[in-house]
């Protein structure tokens, strides 16, 4: 999921101050926390309440989409509901963001949030951790389901650095050594050996930036 | 009768069925009564009872009509029984809900109004005959009244009640037991003969028949005592003076018959090592005597030879200077003169063998001897075989040959037989026994099968994990040396205190299965859930989040609700990021229309209260507070910010979210629940500076004064806001 936080609220409602009839669009895809209808209903209330000591009056239309980052799902949901809005508040993550502002060229289109990276959700410890870099050469099949390059600050592909104390990171006691984490998993699995391996420098190229659907 | 809410069907207790197993969900200790109370739906009922005396008094007889309905010996129960509150899922927590004295306070308040209920329509049905007017006998012929049969109790001795009479007056008052059977009589139209002797020297069964009778009910009891035995041989020198056997003292006692001092000044050991040893031990303490209880079972109660008799009946044995000798049996009674002088008390290594069967074995070196001036025994009882054995109804090895179910003879047809005198046991079992054998005798003398559906069978509804257990209140007894006679000697609860207690229940059955919230007035009906699967959006929270695992992930996507699990707090509906799941009666349209309404109805600066309806507060007085206004909420967990939004929107000048504490929470989490979303909207609003006017606080339930301070200082506050603000 793509984790997000919030804006502080007077900074949106600079983005909408010169306009009256704002469509604000939820988003129900992988934001995390959600931010579906109830969150668009909200914020368009806050709004309401923030405008009304200076004298501003909204006029909100509020909605959401099921995955606003899919342009041919948020044109086909939101061209139809856009009526004589004068600029788009939009609750997903940065894809979703720039998806409207492709969709709808004319109209100004703001992020209510601020978008951080790839998470996985721990919900008992209510943590959203990055685990994922998006490298396009995934390495967890012989990593034991942990990913060096998300949870190693150092990137290390070979091993761990030798930093570590107390299974610890070196450069924060608080988060566990990505290499201790490996080895554990791969000893459990009883595929050690998979460590005697050498795994290559990562190709950059892979990375990319766009691939054909 | 009170008629404080209507009895439409909408509060009748519905059966869940959890699964496909066909299994009912219900509480453990509704499970484990033998006459099936519905006794989560009276502990919500009286958790949920008014404080004025006289109002509490009205809803109090309504609440022992339906316990009365099930257990029309009920007041008796409420001194001797407890049954229930061993399988209390707190009884391992903090301890039982004290379900015997919250209904002792019902009963106390019932009895008076027994004397004077109405009665059963007059039965004109078929003749039945019941031997016996224990516990079984009374609650058979109660049940055949009530389908319509004429009943005839037949009891051999001057009164009825059976083994209830030899209960010490201290556990059980005389009166209450008077009292219960003459109303049961009365109310029943049961027809009584004392001084009936069946079997022997007195009438048949086929005499009854003649008589007209369609059925019998055997429930004679075990009125004969077990003979002193030693390695399967029975002791010696019983017949010397001073030696007496428990049960005649109890009856003698209760019958005015023994002289107050009877023991005064006398050595007095007791043998045996259940409650009814216990009852004589102490009994005979209350005579003056100076006793010593001997028993074969050792001190540790959990243990396979552990002493039988109930931890309160040893605890309260030995503050009255009881001395227990345990692990000794009785070898030998040794007189003098043909007076009763000792008896010599091998060392009992084990009392029962691998396969739980009784069989003492001694160690014979290691011997005391205990000398007294009386030696009661108390070792059990067992029946009056006679008449079973003259109607043929003892089967293989001499045991009465009875189905089960039915409880029907199988030797002879028509001949019903339970209670003590087939398995000894609790007087409620008994009563069962005596239900059972009504339901049997009902088919019997229609000529229906006697088994079709009769086995049901039970689960225990789930204990919610996050559950707060509050510690027991103590049972207040009169010090010892206050007590030693036969007045009662355990103190009632005070309404307030019972109140109190019956709160204490985590309702863990099924709301279907209880419904005490909707008999009492406190909302409409068990509210349903509708859930929007096309709006759903797969998030989980409704599931992480719900109190009591009523959600769960369905294959391929979107959730079911449980609704054998769900307790209708609301917080799944509040949660939604997709708005897509409402709670029944307390719909977000239905909220948005109270808040207008309220809205109009109340003088500026206005406050909205979100108030928890299990905080049991008066409404609010409109006089004091033209300000303020109130939306009734299931639980607070079902607040939602858009609705405290919303009444912002409206122009109130401040919102206030009012919830029981944690530990009372009636949904165990909402409480804490609604504490975080309102903390996360706090946030936010302070955002844009208004975070002031949006406050949450807990109120002890039913402390309209905490209510109120809480409402005064949040409306000071606003109102200092506004006077900030118009500067």
């Amino acid at each position: 999921m793509i984790v997000t936080t919030l804006k502080p609220l007077d900074e949106v409602l600079g983005f909408i101050l010169p306009y009256s009839d704002i469509l604000v669009v939820g988003c129900d895809g992988c934001n995390q926390p959600p931010r579906g209808l109830r969150e668009a209903s909200t914020l368009g209330q806050l709004l309401d309440l923030a405008g009304k000591p200076r004298g501003k009056v909204f006029n909100f239309k509020i909605t959401t989409v099921g995955k606003q980052c899919d342009d041919y799902m948020a044109a086909s949901v939101l061209k139809p509901q856009t009526g004589n809005a004068e600029a788009v508040l939009s609750l997903a993550c940065g894809l979703g963001v720039q998806t409207l502002a492709k969709i709808f060229p004319e109209l100004p289109v703001f992020p209510v949030q601020n978008t951080h990276f790839m998470g996985a959700e721990d919900r008992d410890d209510g943590i959203l951790e990055m685990r994922c870099v998006g490298c396009g050469d995934c390495l967890l099949a012989v990593t034991g389901g942990i990913c060096p390059l998300a949870c190693c600050p150092k990137g290390l592909l070979n091993g761990a650095c030798g930093g570590a104390k107390d299974d610890k990171c070196e450069l924060s006691p608080e988060k566990d050594c990505a290499w201790v984490l490996i080895y554990n998993s791969l000893k459990r699995q009883g595929k050690l050996d998979l460590l005697k391996g050498y795994r290559p420098p990562r190709d950059y190229q892979l990375t990319g930036w766009k691939i054909t659907a | 009768m009170s008629e404080l809410v209507p009895q439409e069907d909408l509060t009748l207790v519905e059966e869940v069925i959890c699964g496909a197993g066909g299994k009912v969900y219900l509480a453990p200790c509704q499970i484990a009564c033998p006459l099936g109370e519905d006794i989560q739906r009276s502990h919500a009922m009286l958790a949920l009872l008014p404080l004025d005396p006289e109002e509490a008094d009205r809803q109090i007889i309504r609440i022992g009509d339906e316990i009365y309905e099930k257990n029309p010996l009920f007041p008796v129960c409420s001194y001797i029984c407890g049954i229930c509150e061993r399988r209390c899922n707190y009884k391992d927590e903090t301890g039982a809900v004290r379900r015997r004295m919250l209904v002792r306070l019902v009963a106390d308040r019932y009895i008076r109004y027994l004397e004077t209920a109405p009665t059963l329509p007059t039965p004109d049905k078929g003749k039945v005959a019941v031997i016996g007017s224990g516990p079984g006998g009374l609650m058979c012929a109660y049940e055949l009244s009530k389908r319509g049969y004429r009943v005839t109790i037949l009891e051999r001795s001057h009164e009825l009640g059976g083994a209830l009479r030899l209960i010490p007056r201290y556990r059980l008052p005389g009166d209450i037991v008077d009292s219960v059977i003459n109303s049961l009589l009365r109310i029943a139209h049961i027809e009584v003969r004392l001084g009936a002797e069946i079997g022997g020297v007195g009438k048949k069964i086929d005499d009854l028949k003649k008589e007209g009778y369609q059925a019998v009910f055997l429930a004679t009891g075990t009125p004969v005592s077990r003979p002193l035995t030693i390695n399967g041989k029975p002791v010696d020198n019983v017949n010397l003076e001073g030696v007496t056997l428990g049960l005649n003292l109890l009856y003698e006692v209760n019958q005015g018959i023994s002289s107050p001092g009877l023991y005064r000044d006398k050595k007095v050991i007791v043998v045996g090592g259940g409650n009814v040893a216990f009852d004589v031990a102490r009994t005979a303490r209350r005579l003056g005597g100076e006793v010593t209880l001997v028993c074969l079972e050792n001190e540790n109660r959990s243990s396979r030879d552990g002493i039988p008799a109930d931890g309160e009946e040893v605890e309260g044995a030995a503050q009255e200077g009881i001395r227990i000798v345990y692990s000794r049996g009785v070898a030998e009674v040794i007189g003098e003169s043909g007076k009763f002088k000792k008896i010599k008390c091998p060392r009992c290594t084990s009392v029962f063998d691998e396969n739980g069967g009784f069989s003492p074995r001694f160690n014979h070196d290691d011997v005391v001897y205990l000398e007294g001036d009386v030696l009661l025994v108390t070792i059990g009882q067992g029946r009056d075989r006679a008449i079973y054995e003259q109607e043929g109804l003892l089967g293989k090895s001499r045991k009465l040959d009875v189905d089960e179910i039915t409880l029907m003879s199988n030797l002879k047809e028509g001949v019903f037989i339970g209670g003590d005198v087939k398995r000894v046991g609790f007087a409620a079992e008994a009563m069962r026994d005596g239900l059972n054998a009504a339901e049997s005798i009902d088919r019997y003398i229609r000529g229906e099968d006697l088994r079709t559906g009769r086995k049901k069978e039970y689960q225990d509804a789930p204990v919610l994990s996050n559950a707060y257990y509050k510690s027991q209140p103590p049972l207040i007894w009169v010090p010892a040396e206050e007590r030693l006679n036969f007045e009662p000697f355990e103190k009632p609860f005070t309404l307030e205190q019972v109140v109190e207690e019956a709160r204490r229940c985590l309702c863990c059955g099924p709301c279907k299965s209880c419904k005490g919230c909707v008999a009492a007035g406190l909302q409409p009906v068990v509210s349903g859930i509708e859930y929007d699967e096309e709006s759903c959006i797969n998030c989980g929270d409704c599931a992480f989040y719900c109190p009591c695992d009523a959600i769960s992930f369905k294959i391929p996507h979107g959730v079911s609700f449980d609704m054998t699990l769900c307790r209708g707090c609301g917080l799944c509906a509040a949660v939604c990021p997709a708005m897509a799941i409402e709670l029944e009666s307390w719909e977000r349209e239905r909220i948005s229309g109270s808040i207008t309404e309220a809205v109009s109805d109340m003088k500026r600066p206005g406050i909205l209260v979100f108030l928890c309806q299990w905080t049991v507060l008066p409404p609010l007085d409109k006089k004091t507070n033209p300000n303020a206004g109130v939306i009734d909420v299931p639980c607070a967990a079902r607040v939602e910010s858009i609705h405290i939004l919303e009444a912002l929107q409206q122009g109130v000048g401040g919102v206030l979210i009012v919830a029981c504490p944690e530990e009372d929470c009636h949904r165990q989490t909402g409480s804490r629940e609604v504490q975080r979303s309102i903390a996360a909207l706090e946030k936010r609003l302070s955002q844009i500076g208004i975070q002031d006017r949006v406050s949450f606080c807990t109120v002890t339930p039913r402390h309209q004064e905490e209510f109120e301070r809480e409402l005064e200082r949040f409306s000071r506050k606003i109102e200092s806001i506004g006077s900030k603000e118009s500067k």
